[in-house]
């Protein structure tokens, strides 16, 4: 045996082999990777991939039905996108609307998360129960439940106080919170009005945050689950304040989910049908060569999305803190 | 020694060998009360667990408050919509909205239909989902990083944006126009002539079929030179499933695939010195340990699948093949002019809403402490 092992270390031709075996489990290990994948990147190749280069060659061209099934199509270059932001006078107006509800929604639904994960995470009675109540809105309330809930005039009308319709609009009742008594409150602590506004649409609009944060609220709680008790338990004998012990700990270990989530709630808010940009893309593909220019339209909107997640990466990569680097 | 300090110090008697005796004089009740309840530490922690208790059950309020004014109306009758002194509790309660809507709208119909939808591609997402995010979890492969950036591209990608082209893409569905090449005309049989398989597949809305110029019923074959026509079939969901790219999907492979990273590589090395394949022990190893993150990822993909109405609009276009978003309408029986009208029709589409997430409420109850548990003990990390 020795013999052998000499001759293969002496003749450079024969330590190769040797070496190649140790690259092909490598490259079977690879290999099988690429396996696993394999329905994706089938499905990507020959599904998604001609569905977006389709969309995208319709939304610069217009399309002409053939009697009797088919069609045809013209190119029109960028007359879809100059329709889409010159001609149509909402388009843009609403795209402006949607990303103003963005900025107010994501710290929102963020901070609420993760406030709500905290609560959540604490042993305390009955907290099963307030779990699976918070969780309800994330299997109950999409799809055609939301487009029920849009025009459910009933839930206003029980809450209310006054008779049926008083023709006001909205009730005094309805609004969980009166600006003016949060802004009397705001006031003797100094801090900008603009503040106020926010903590009072916040608290307003606390039905649409909480149904919204499902699914941010269970990566946050697992995220709460894996940081080490042990760090706790010697923060406590250090003497730290539940505060200090959020904010030196909690805070930095928690902060690649806020990533994830703020990811996360960008595009969910982007991509739900309750979003004004995709419901006035969705009226526009139901008129009259609306199909072309509410491609256009998405595409744009896709690209802005894109620029925003990019922009949340790279700010937010700058403050996240990761305890271990692997890979 | 002062007399006070004498009492409070404990006797001790020796009362046999073994034996020992202790008297001693407890503090009061009163004091002991005080010391115990009357200190800064348990008065925070009172008043810590009152704010919670209120702000959770505050926030439980807001979320059930809607089902609750559903559920509420639904049982009303008519009147009660037009009484100002009836809010949340029904006057004339009755169940006729129900009666109507399990008698009338084909409910049951649309329930066993979309019961199989959502079922089929809950299932094949869950499968197929798992081994993606195990692909790219625990095997380092040229590439990985750009496919799995083209995972988060199809998250992004509104899908408003493919509306138009995934439904020519599945109208006329052709890989690459190989099924055109190879030409033919389809089968055309009507109903009766076609095969017991075909029959079979047509009850389960799985033969693609097309309405000819004539109007009459054409199956299409697999050389038909068209393309198939998969609408009005399950088979774009199942296509879609298969291949990772059904609704909400990358946020499954993302979640599953932080779950994969997060199980030692021991485990399947020791697999692996057993002789056991790279799949074998996915199937056999890996899957049994993600069962809760597997429920999990079904719930979500089984109820976002059942009150989806994108997909199911935009594939189903005829109104032969009845899905459980389609029941929301007014039942014949309940139409009426009155002054109350939009409340009522409110209420009753309400019903509706109801009684399509019954089964999910049902599924909920069951499944519901895997969904936090299963994500807890995951150790999920975001790097």
């Amino acid at each position: 045996m020795t013999n052998e092992v000499k001759m293969k270390d002496l003749t450079g031709a024969n330590s190769s082999p040797k070496k190649r075996k140790i690259a092909s489990l490598d490259r079977r290990k690879a290999r099988s990777g690429w396996l696993f994948v394999l329905p994706f990147l089938i499905g990507f190749a020959i599904i998604y991939l001609p569905m977006i280069w389709d969309s995208i060659t319709l939304s610069f061209n217009k399309i002409h039905i053939i009697q009797g099934g088919g069609y045809w199509l013209e190119f029109v270059g960028f007359e879809n996108y100059s329709k889409a932001l010159f001609v149509d006078p909402n388009f843009v107006q609403t795209l402006v609307t949607g990303l103003q509800n963005l900025a107010f929604d994501i710290p929102a639904i963020l901070i609420f998360s993760l406030f709500m994960a905290v609560l959540l995470n604490q042993k305390m009675a009955g907290r099963a129960l307030f779990r699976a109540i918070f969780f309800i809105p994330v299997i109950l309330s999409t799809g055609i439940m939301e487009t029920i809930e849009a025009s459910d005039i009933l839930g206003t009308y029980m809450e209310g106080t006054s008779g049926i319709d008083d023709g006001s609009g909205s009730s005094a009742a309805a609004e969980i919170v009166s600006a003016v008594d949060v802004e009397f409150l705001f006031q003797n602590m100094k801090v900008g009005t603009e503040l106020t506004q926010y903590v009072v649409q916040m608290v307003n609009n606390i039905y649409n945050i909480v149904n919204r944060s499902g699914v941010q609220m269970l990566i946050f709680l697992s995220g709460l689950q894996s940081i080490s008790p042990a760090i706790y338990e010697s923060c406590r004998i250090d003497g730290a304040t539940a505060w200090e012990t959020f904010w030196k700990i909690t805070f930095p270990m928690i902060s690649p989910m806020i990533l994830v989530n703020a990811v996360y709630t960008v595009i969910d808010s982007f991509t739900t049908n309750s979003n004004v940009v995709m419901s006035y893309i969705k009226t526009v593909y139901s008129e009259t060569d609306g199909q072309v220019v509410s491609s256009a339209m998405s595409w744009m909107y896709f690209l802005i999305i894109a620029v925003i997640v990019g922009l949340i990466v790279a700010i937010c990569s700058a403050f996240v803190f990761y305890s271990r680097k692997n890979d | 020694m002062n007399a006070s300090e004498e009492m409070k110090a404990p006797r001790v008697k020796r009362e046999s060998k073994n034996r020992i005796r202790v008297d001693f004089d407890r503090t009061p009740l009163k004091e002991r009360l005080k010391a115990k309840f009357l200190n800064l530490n348990f008065i925070l922690k009172i008043v810590i667990f009152i704010f919670r208790l209120v702000f959770l059950i505050g926030i439980s309020y807001v979320v059930l408050f809607p089902f609750i004014t559903k559920i509420a109306g639904s049982f009303m009758s008519s009147q009660d919509f037009v009484d100002v002194t009836v809010r949340l509790i029904p006057k004339n309660f009755t169940l006729d909205i129900y009666r109507a809507i399990f008698t009338e709208l084909g409910y049951w119909n649309a329930f066993i239909n979309t019961m199989f939808l959502a079922g089929s591609t809950a299932l094949i997402q869950v499968f197929i989902c798992c081994m993606i995010g195990y692909g790219f979890a625990k095997f380092k492969f040229k590439g990985r990083g750009i496919i799995f950036i083209l995972v988060m591209v199809t998250m992004i990608v509104p899908h408003q944006t493919l509306q138009l082209s995934m439904f020519m893409n599945f109208r006329y569905f052709d890989l690459f126009g190989i099924l055109r090449l190879l030409g033919g005309d389809g089968i055309k049989v009507g109903v009766d002539e076609a095969g017991e398989a075909v029959k079979i597949l047509t009850g389960l809305n799985l033969a693609p079929h097309h309405i000819s110029d004539s109007g009459a019923l054409v199956y299409d074959g697999l050389w038909s030179n068209t393309g198939l026509n998969l609408t009005n079939t399950y088979w774009p969901m199942l296509l879609l499933s298969l291949t990772g790219l059904g609704f909400k999907n990358g946020l499954y492979i993302f979640l599953l695939r932080q779950f994969y990273r997060s199980i030692p590589d021991e485990l399947e090395e020791s697999a692996y010195l057993d002789g056991s394949g790279t799949f074998h022990t996915f199937l056999t190893v890996i899957l049994p340990l993600s069962i809760p993150m597997m429920i999990t990822v079904f719930l979500f993909s089984f109820s976002w699948q059942w009150t989806d109405e994108f997909y199911t609009g935009l594939f189903f276009t005829s109104s032969k093949t009845k899905l459980i978003t389609d029941i929301v309408s007014i039942p014949e029986s309940l139409k009426i002019e009155y002054a109350g009208t939009q409340l009522y029709y409110t209420a009753i589409r309400n019903a509706c809403g109801i009684t399509i997430i019954m089964p999910l409420v049902v599924l909920y109850a069951f499944l519901q402490n895997f969904i936090v548990e299963g994500i807890e003990h995951s150790g999920l990390t975001a790097d």
